[in-house]
């Protein structure tokens, strides 16, 4: 009872909790601490707004209807991958501007407006944050009749989720700056692939966009959601055991295309790998 | 960037909006029980008229569950996922026609789940 609710806490928690520890890490190693503020601000506003909704649908007779809640959701997953494809971009900017970090000018190499920080971390957080506080609230419920071992669980899965973003700020702050951009920048593209995936999820299900039945693959049995790695994969990459023709396809269009950008050789002023010069000149 | 702080602004606008001025549920005692475990699904009143249908969904089994209500050839009219082991949570669904309706439980959260047929009257 109480482990199936930390997986459920882990996995609404996980991926907002990353991609926050990974913009507030970039914004750390790019000397922009002045913009945490926005990054706060983002995170509260959007913890507050579902909190207080998710309150209103369960304390008053308000319902949201199940077309209401899946357009929803799938519209925030969908604005939400703009915002971090956004984020790679800026990251792949910034690794750029290295050597004109060294000369200390890197504040002018590179303008990130504090409005797409705080509208990065707040849809972060948003975009789960209604279904999350939702079920945060029945655990309260329940807390009160009956066991408080769903909400126990609950919030444990949460901390977790932020243990584990912690730790990968903290890899983060110490790893060399060009491998800091690559390794998460590529976490991202597949993070942003999952969220594109679960977004058109939703919108099929709300009967949006058709080809809810037509599955792609079908891995309950191999990897089921339910269990710690399924939920590990789920938290982080929206794994979905059940994936449609539609999610596959626009997955792998958005990896084939965002990855190659992103990955592609930067031309710096002082190139001194070998490998990248020829690819360059080819 | 304007453009976007507006999108979000109204986006926010929506979510508020939607949750105050979404449908008004039936309160009071008109809940319909549901016991799901890992291998059964018992539906306590499997009949309702049209209108707002709620069900109140406890979950007794060991694993995580999610409720379903289809209209005919599976289209979904309402669903609540996440439902811990331990947990009870509602579904409200607004049924405008009467007809033969399923409802489903799935442990683990995936494949058909168990289904039940369901009557609604008019």
């Amino acid at each position: 009872m109480l482990f199936s609710s930390t997986l459920i806490g882990l996995r609404e928690g996980l991926e907002a909790a990353l991609v926050v520890s990974i913009l507030v890490a970039f914004l750390v190693r790019t000397d922009r601490r002045h913009a945490l503020r926005w990054v706060w601000l983002g995170v509260s506003v959007a913890a507050v707004l579902s909190v207080t909704v998710g309150a209103i649908l369960t304390y008053s007779t308000a319902q949201l209807s199940f077309e209401q809640q899946e357009l929803l959701g799938g519209t925030l997953s969908i604005v939400a991958v703009g915002f971090v494809t956004g984020m790679i971009f800026w990251m792949r900017k910034a690794s750029r501007t290295i050597a004109a970090e060294l000369r200390g000018k890197l504040s002018d190499a590179l303008k990130v407006g504090p409005l797409a920080v705080l509208l990065l971390a707040f849809l972060a957080v948003g975009r789960e944050g209604l279904e999350t506080a939702v079920f945060f609230y029945a655990a309260v419920e329940t807390a009160q009749g009956g066991t408080a071992e769903p909400l126990l669980g609950f919030g444990l899965g949460i901390v977790v989720a932020i243990a584990l973003a912690y730790l990968l700020y903290r890899g983060a702050v110490r790893f060399d700056l060009g491998r800091f951009f690559t390794i998460t920048g590529v976490l991202l593209v597949f993070v942003a692939a999952g969220v594109l995936a679960y977004g058109l999820h939703d919108l099929q299900e709300a009967g949006f966009l058709p080809g809810l039945r037509v599955l792609a693959f079908d891995t309950s049995a191999a990897i089921p959601e339910g269990s710690w790695y399924g939920t590990l994969l789920k938290g982080i990459f929206n794994y979905s055991q059940q994936t449609t023709v539609l999610q596959a396809v626009a997955w792998a269009a958005y990896v084939a295309v965002v990855l190659p950008l992103f990955l592609r050789p930067v031309r710096r002023p002082e190139e001194s790998k070998p490998a990248e010069a020829v690819k360059e000149s080819s | 960037m304007i453009n976007k702080s507006l999108a979000a602004l109204a986006g926010s606008v929506v979510l508020l909006t939607l949750a105050a001025c979404g449908n008004e549920a039936a309160t009071g005692g008109g809940a319909i029980p549901v016991e799901a475990t890992d291998s059964a699904c018992s539906v306590s009143t499997t009949t309702a008229k049209t209108g707002t249908v709620t069900f109140e969904v406890n979950n007794k089994g060991t694993q995580v569950t999610e409720f379903y209500f289809y209209a005919a050839g599976d289209r979904t009219i309402g669903e609540v996922e996440n439902i811990a082991p331990g947990l009870t949570r509602q579904l409200t669904v607004q049924v405008p026609a009467a007809g033969t309706y399923q409802t489903a439980c799935k442990p683990g959260m995936a494949g058909e789940g168990i289904r039940g047929d369901f009557q609604v009257t008019g």
